[in-house]
């Protein structure tokens, strides 16, 4: 049971860090300096708007993928530690 | 009883968390300069706070065993185990706000890092810390835990110069929203949802912080037990 509750928030993180990488390297290119010549200000803004919530929401799915993946790496050290425990009373 | 204690405790800082991240994206408003982009601030800043307590942490502990070492070997093992599981739990926080700096400074600034005065000793702070772990998972002998101690305190005077950064120089950073000049501060509702954040991050950190302790002292336990298997064989 604890070892698939393991799994799962490393699987989760994993998870995260790529929705997070998605976010950011799939996103939109910029609007160029010279975006007049090429848009109007409505679509301008549109761009802006779409990455602005891009980042945002990336920033909060790598907080969420770096705290899960140290909450899952002190799992796997805890499991890895009881079997080292074990082992050592079995040698006494 | 003790479990129940721990599960109402994770039951508390679930819901906290939650409820932050209700504030921070639905209750708290945008930005008037910078729209949405803003909100990263509500991960951005408790990070770095949580970060700086857990760093202070460290440096109590780091203290602590430099003071116990010779007469009173317990603590001072129990003080060590502080130090480290502070130390690192501090690290995971300072990377956090490292990474959320650069993607809120994209937008903002068009650049993902400059070195200025603010980013620079935060970037120094995370390293001087990265290499007190590092020291602590690959240096051995019986002085290891001393010059991790001293390391620790070193990497602790650094967290003021970060906090102090952006008001003793002129920085790409902004200015402090609180405690700054009378033009800083922020609307009531962001103040609100800033704050709720900081406290569920808090203790999930505190939570983590704990799990990260009993870890190193059972660390230490089998270490102990390995020694002593080691002279009786």
């Amino acid at each position: 049971m604890k070892k698939l509750g393991t799994a799962l928030i490393v699987v989760v993180a994993a998870g995260l860090f790529g929705w997070a990488a998605y976010l950011v390297f799939g996103a939109p290119p910029e609007p160029p300096f010279d975006w007049r010549l090429h848009m109007s200000q409505a679509d301008h803004d549109a761009i802006v708007a779409t990455l602005n919530h891009l980042y945002t929401r990336a920033a909060y799915t790598i907080t969420w993928a770096i705290q899960l993946g140290y909450a899952a790496w002190l799992c796997v050290k805890w499991q890895s530690q009881q079997r080292k425990s074990t082992e050592n009373r079995r040698a006494d | 009883m003790k479990k129940l204690a721990i599960g109402l405790y994770l039951l508390v800082t679930a819901a906290l968390l939650a409820w932050a991240y209700n504030q921070a994206i639905y209750v708290a408003p945008n930005d008037a300069a910078q729209g949405e982009m803003f909100r990263i601030i509500y991960y951005h800043v408790p990070s770095f706070a949580v970060c700086f307590v857990f760093f202070s942490l460290s440096l109590i502990g780091s203290i602590a065993f430099l003071a116990f070492r010779h007469g009173n070997p317990g603590r001072a093992q129990a003080a060590d185990a502080l130090a480290v599981a502070a130390a690192e739990v501090g690290v995971v926080f300072c990377s956090v706000g490292l990474v959320t700096g650069p993607l809120w400074g994209r937008r903002a600034w068009g650049m993902w890092w400059t070195w200025d005065a603010r980013l620079t000793t935060t970037l120094v702070l995370w390293l001087i810390y990265v290499s007190y772990l590092l020291l602590r998972r690959f240096a051995a002998g019986p002085q290891m835990q001393t010059l991790a101690a001293v390391l620790g305190i070193f990497g602790a005077l650094d967290v003021p110069i970060v906090y102090m950064a952006n008001r003793w120089w002129r920085t790409q950073h902004p200015a402090p929203v609180f405690g700054g000049d009378q033009s800083s501060g922020m609307d009531p509702t962001m103040v609100g949802a800033l704050l709720w954040n900081m406290l569920a991050w808090l203790l999930w950190g505190l939570l983590i912080l704990a799990f990260r302790y009993r870890v190193e002292r059972r660390q230490q336990k089998i270490a102990a037990e390995e020694a002593e298997q080691a002279l009786n064989s």
